[in-house]
């Protein structure tokens, strides 16, 4: 169990970090005000002439995943690669704590920096939203909550395994970045490179449904893909709600809980397997 | 039982070999000095014993344990001054020292270790702030919890002043009275000299000497050189002191008389023998080699060290001393 050692370790020293708090600034504040604005206007930006908590929390998850994503790589780029860096590492590794304890070790204490930044700005947001909207309905926050923390585990997963593959910040920030530009960015374009190809370099008339699971690889799709399957009334309610729009055994929105847990298993994986073979 | 042994230990990064084949015992209890220039190796080994860096060849074994397979084992039974490391900036002193205790999962009492190691004062202000002399000396804290059965100390007296570095010496000497067996290297023969039992020096990753401190005094013959300033000389003076039992060497340039003599060689003797053969001495100087130059001689590159054991002459860069510093 030395990996709590480390955790409660790194979570004393992360949660220390001025981006950190500086990011959930920005959180708290842009959450207040799509609260504020989805509660006061919601026609004009939610689509809905019935404004609700489940509403609120589908308008308000966009915003979410880029803070989680976001802050997952500014709190982890360094976990594991700032550490070889500096030297701490060997702090750290010259007491009785296995590779494997000490990256268990971070991504729980990274976790624990990230989910603590998270639940000041929601709480602060979706709180403020159900005073405005004047309604309290803890099941679908709960279930938000749920599926959000999921969400940033998955993120600090992969963001700390990114970390553990090198003893360079600089290549871990490269990596961390180059991870958020193609999956969260430039997505979009990737299927349908593998559409093209795959279809003698020319555009079918209609896409292929074998799509729409490449396009939930990104982790932020599948968690709204996840958002989709634990809150089924809501999304439907909600603009952008419906999914895949046809009918295939992996057209669901449970799909979402199998691309956050591949990324989970590849980045401990990867992550363990790089830094447990390291010569620090 | 040893507590360290090393069996053709060699580790190569690339083309560099950074450790040739080392072999090396220290003894339970003993305090050993592990010497040798920047680069020679002495961090790469350390690097293995703590299993930071896994050897292309050979094994260690610390305490009984594979140093590799077994490397849990061996850290729950030392203490480690690591070479190039770096605190924790922003937590405070008494959060490292938590950070071992609960990691070696013992109960020690932090604030007297502290004490000991005069940090005291400054356990709750955060280490980033702290000297580079107040690091060394938390981190020599953090190696101490648990009284551990071996110290692993690299470069112990690096920041520290003249005071700081004699009173990491006492702490070193009053663990080893507790029975601690100590392993510390060094790039300066004078810290090693005064306090360890044995002392081993290596060079480009081989070893060149393993011996007690007396040990390599005896083997090295101490010599001394007279210089002397000589009116009247010829070759019968050369021969004359040549001919002295003590004498190794003599050679006459000029005016200037220049004899080695061996470990109990009478320099009076040899002024007299001068004279006596007809010379005047008009000035003479002394000069006595000590383990520095012994180290010296031991480790500068492309020397012959040992006549008839050719020395590998690898003009190449030497690794360096942490390659984990670099990475």
């Amino acid at each position: 169990m030395s990996w709590t050692a480390v955790a409660k370790k790194d979570f004393r020293d992360a949660v220390q970090s001025r981006a950190l708090w500086a990011l959930l600034a920005v959180f708290v504040v842009l959450s207040v005000v799509l609260s504020y604005s989805y509660a006061e206007f919601p026609a004009l930006v939610g689509g809905t002439e019935q404004a609700t908590v489940g509403g609120l929390v589908f308008f308000t998850s966009g915003i979410v995943s880029l803070f989680v994503s976001l802050t997952a790589i500014v709190v982890c780029y360094k976990a594991i690669a700032g550490e070889r860096e500096l030297g701490s590492i060997k702090l750290m590794l010259a007491l009785p704590h296995s590779r494997r304890d000490v990256f268990v070790g971070k991504l729980v204490g990274r976790t624990g920096v990230l989910s603590l930044a998270l639940a000041v700005g929601l709480v602060v947001g979706l709180g403020l939203g159900s005073v405005l909207l004047g309604s309290f309905e803890p099941v679908p926050l709960v279930l938000f909550l749920v599926a959000t923390l999921l969400f940033a585990v998955v993120y600090v997963t992969i963001v700390v395994s990114i970390s553990a593959t090198t003893g360079s910040t600089s290549r871990a920030t490269t990596g961390a970045l180059g991870f958020f530009l193609l999956f969260e960015l430039l997505w979009d374009v990737v299927p349908m490179g593998v559409v093209y190809v795959a279809n003698g370099f020319s555009l079918p008339a209609q896409m292929p449904d074998w799509i729409f699971p490449l396009m939930q690889l990104p982790p932020s799709s599948a968690y709204v893909l996840v958002l989709n399957a634990l809150l089924p009334d809501l999304a439907d309610a909600a603009p952008g709600g419906g999914v895949a729009g046809f009918d295939a055994f992996y057209a669901r929105p449970e799909l979402g809980f199998v691309v956050l847990g591949f990324w989970l298993v590849v980045g401990l994986a990867v992550g363990s397997y790089r830094f447990v073979n390291a010569d620090l | 039982m040893a507590a360290i042994e090393l069996d053709g230990l060699t580790k190569h990064y690339g083309d560099v070999v950074a450790v040739d084949g080392l072999d090396l015992v220290v003894e339970e209890g003993e305090i050993f000095g592990f010497l040798g220039p920047n680069g020679a190796g002495k961090s790469t080994t350390i690097d293995v014993l703590l299993d930071f860096v896994r050897p292309t060849g050979g094994s260690a074994t610390v305490l009984g344990h594979d140093a590799q397979r077994e490397s849990m084992a061996v850290r729950r039974r030392i203490g480690v001054l690591p070479d190039a490391y770096h605190v924790y900036d922003r937590l405070t002193g008494r959060q490292h020292m938590e950070f071992v205790v609960d990691s070696k999962e013992v109960d020690a009492d932090i604030e007297a270790i502290l004490e000991r190691v005069r940090v005291l004062e400054a356990a709750d202000r955060k280490a980033g702030g702290y000297s580079k002399g107040m690091r060394q000396r938390l981190v020599l804290a953090m190696a101490l919890v648990g009284d551990p059965d071996l110290l692993i100390l690299d470069e112990p007296s690096t920041g520290l002043d003249p005071n700081g570095a004699r009173q990491m010496r006492e702490i070193i000497q009053e663990e080893n009275d507790r029975g601690t067996t100590v392993f510390f290297s060094s790039h300066i023969m004078e810290q090693v000299e005064a306090i360890c039992d044995r002392v081993a020096i290596i060079n480009r990753g081989r070893l060149v000497a393993v011996d007690s401190i007396e040990g390599l005094r005896d083997s090295t013959e101490t010599t001394t050189t007279l210089t002397v300033t000589v009116s009247g000389a010829d070759d019968d003076v050369v021969a004359a002191v040549r001919s002295r039992e003590d004498v190794t060497s003599a050679s006459l340039s000029g005016d200037q008389f220049v004899v080695t003599l061996g470990t109990d060689g009478s320099k009076f003797g040899v002024l007299q023998a001068i004279d006596a053969a007809g010379a005047t001495v008009e000035d003479f100087s002394l000069e006595e080699s000590s383990l520095e130059d012994l180290f010296v001689e031991y480790t500068t590159p492309g020397q012959e060290v040992e006549p008839g054991e050719p020395q590998a002459q690898e003009t190449g860069p030497t690794p360096a001393d942490s390659p984990g510093a670099d990475r």
